[in-house]
């Protein structure tokens, strides 16, 4: 194989990576809860990144949200628990 | 009744056990590209998917020849004994990946047509075998979505398009030989091993792909008839020996590291 050539813009995000909330519940009485973020960059690769990186448990269900997709209400710039885009 | 392999007759436990170690050992090989890849990964949670494919891709292949056990093999035989004659992976595995887009080409290539084969299985009489079937196509699913994220990481760019469309031509015709000639049914469908003979799991497999490489525009020709390979021994679904080098990178070289 040739030396590992990464276009940082395309392959992993750039200076501007994406981001991911990962929400996921152990049974279907749990409720969903936020497990974490990830970072991909697209949205196949964001589905098998929160597969195999919140693999601590068996997951009832396990599901991705664009980081950007959410609007902070009462955080709005602060303190967010979630990743800022 | 209770399934027991014994109660099949010659031709058919044959055919049963080529097929079985033809996906067991593909997936063997597959699993030691991705092993000897992992630090060719773009970033950390690249590494880490990597990882875990190889895991999954060794999980497979052990289940299978555990699975394997039940036609008289000893499993330390089927795993530690065996030369570069004996495994019976996919031609297309045999030469290493060129690039980043070769690898992605390659293992995709490799992780559907392997999971076609074993989809035939999900319905065997023998639950145990289509549990794994069932489980192996769970764990099948993340890693031909790692395919597709890539393969749209790559269509972003005209050189490494062209690289993929180059890896597909090149090794397409390697893995669609893999499902063999065979037309209509075949002894394990007429068994009621598999519901889907291979004549048809071929034909799933060209969809899948002209399907999953059309972003490549008219980069990329795929042929649509089985090409036939010098050497091709029926059984082994594949031609000669594993080659030197990949022989020794992936032969089991510590029993005692190992359980």
């Amino acid at each position: 194989m040739k030396r590992k050539k990464i276009q940082r813009k395309r392959e992993i995000g750039g200076a501007s990576p994406k981001f991911y909330e990962v929400f996921a519940r152990k049974t279907s009485d749990d409720p969903l809860t936020h497990v974490g973020s990830i970072e991909a960059p697209n949205d196949a690769l964001a589905e098998v990144r929160a597969w195999y990186i919140h693999d601590e448990h068996d997951w009832r269900e396990l599901c991705v949200v664009p980081t950007a997709a959410i609007i902070a209400v009462t955080e709005r710039g602060r303190n967010v628990k979630i990743k800022e885009v | 009744m209770r399934f027991s392999i014994d109660g099949l007759d010659g031709a058919t436990k044959t055919a049963f056990e080529n097929d079985l170690f033809a996906i067991a050992d593909t997936k063997f090989v597959l699993g030691n590209w991705y092993a000897h890849s992992i630090m060719n990964g773009r970033s950390l949670p690249d590494f880490a998917a990597l990882t875990a494919m190889t895991g999954a891709a060794y999980g497979h292949t052990r289940s299978l020849w555990q699975y394997l056990v039940n036609f008289g093999h000893a499993y330390s035989s089927i795993e530690r004994g065996r030369g570069a004659d004996d495994i019976r992976s996919m031609n297309m595995l045999d030469s290493p990946p060129t690039s980043w887009p070769d690898f992605i080409a390659a293992t995709w290539l490799a992780e559907q047509a392997t999971w076609l084969a074993v989809s035939g299985y999900l319905t065997c009489p023998d639950r145990a075998l289509a549990g794994l079937a069932e489980k192996i196509g769970e764990e099948a699913y993340f890693h031909l979505k790692y395919a597709e994220g890539w393969m749209e990481i790559l269509s972003g760019s005209a050189a490494d398009t062209r690289a993929f469309a180059a890896a597909l031509e090149k090794r397409y015709p390697l893995a669609l030989s893999w499902f063999g000639t065979a037309k209509g049914s075949d002894v394990l469908k007429k068994a009621g091993l598999r519901d889907i003979p291979p004549a048809k799991l071929k034909k799933a497999f060209v969809a899948e792909i002209a399907k999953g490489a059309a972003w490549t525009g008219k980069a990329v020709s795929l042929p649509d008839a089985t090409p036939e390979i010098p050497g091709w021994i029926g059984a082994n679904r594949r031609a000669g020996p594993l080659p030197d080098r990949l022989f020794e990178a992936i032969r089991f070289r510590d029993p005692e590291a190992a359980h």
